[in-house]
């Protein structure tokens, strides 16, 4: 996977961490994988079609599942599990949303298929062969994220 | 009279946040759709001053969704409230009559200050 698309991703998830957690991210150091797997319990899946294709997984511990959920909604008690899923789904999105507006600056239009939850560690995600870069990001008090992103411009995979 | 508001966003949370922010600066939410064809059937039977409209959805997604409810009334407001801020997508809602265009994640205030400069015009 290209460098340069991981930036993209970077800012767009320290943006919306800021906005919705009040908290200062941390970059991790970045690590690759043969594909996309599930290495947490809670992990919210997108797709991504367009000048690039593949995926991005974010993967969250239920300890950090549970803290992130609870500070997007305000600190609520008691948060059924309906409402609390859909806020990380919604943060996947909100990530996935603004890293293709980044994308498309750099001239990948794409587009981003709507969030769906995998919970359960080694789950294998998909068969696209494409190579797996895995950012992590520290998210203060709440844990940390661990973004997977395998992506690939659409002219490399048609060509493979 | 409160000022009468549909929101529609597929993601609970997103209704839930927006429901919030909406009520505690006094507008009443009177319907939350959950896809776009929700949306369409919503406005023509609650006739809102306002909708709130994520462009994401299952079913039928928010442009399409925009273009129905602006040919059925072509002085709907709808305000666009989504985390594709693509320039093309802005364009493309913008072109079809759509009056504000909200990038999310965003501060309450962004969303009051876009709804109450709509309502008061």
């Amino acid at each position: 996977m290209r460098a340069e698309f991981v930036n993209p991703f970077v800012q767009a998830t320290c943006d919306v961490v800021r906005l919705t957690m009040g908290t200062e991210p941390k970059l991790g150091s970045l690590s690759a994988r043969p594909k996309i797997f599930t290495a947490t319990e809670f992990n919210v899946s997108c797709g991504i079609v367009g000048d690039l294709v593949g995926g991005v997984l974010y993967g969250l511990s239920s300890e950090t599942a549970y803290s992130v959920a609870k500070q997007m909604l305000g600190g609520m008690e008691e948060i059924p599990d309906e409402l609390s899923t859909s806020a990380l789904a919604e943060l996947g999105n909100m990530i996935s949303g603004n890293t293709s507006s980044k994308l498309q600056a750099l001239g990948f239009v794409c587009d981003i298929t709507p969030p769906s939850i995998i919970r359960g560690t080694n789950i294998s995600i998909s068969t696209i062969d494409i190579p797996a870069l895995v950012i992590p990001i520290e998210l203060g008090a709440h844990g940390s994220l661990e973004i997977t992103v395998s992506l690939k411009e659409r002219a490399a995979v048609k060509a493979a | 009279m409160a000022k009468r508001i549909l929101i529609t966003d597929d993601a609970l949370f997103m209704r839930v946040t927006l429901k919030n922010i909406l009520t505690q600066n006094g507008f009443e939410v009177v319907g939350e759709a959950a896809n776009g064809r929700e949306a369409v059937e919503l406005y023509s039977s609650l006739k809102p001053d306002l909708v709130t409209m994520d462009i994401t959805m299952p079913e039928m997604d928010g442009l399409e969704a925009l273009k129905q409810i602006r040919a059925s009334d072509p002085q709907a407001k709808v305000v666009m409230c989504t985390a594709m801020g693509q320039k093309n997508m802005v364009v493309e809602a913008v072109q079809n009559g759509a009056k504000d265009f909200i990038v999310k994640p965003f501060q309450p205030e962004r969303v009051i200050e876009a709804v109450s400069k709509l309502l008061a015009a």
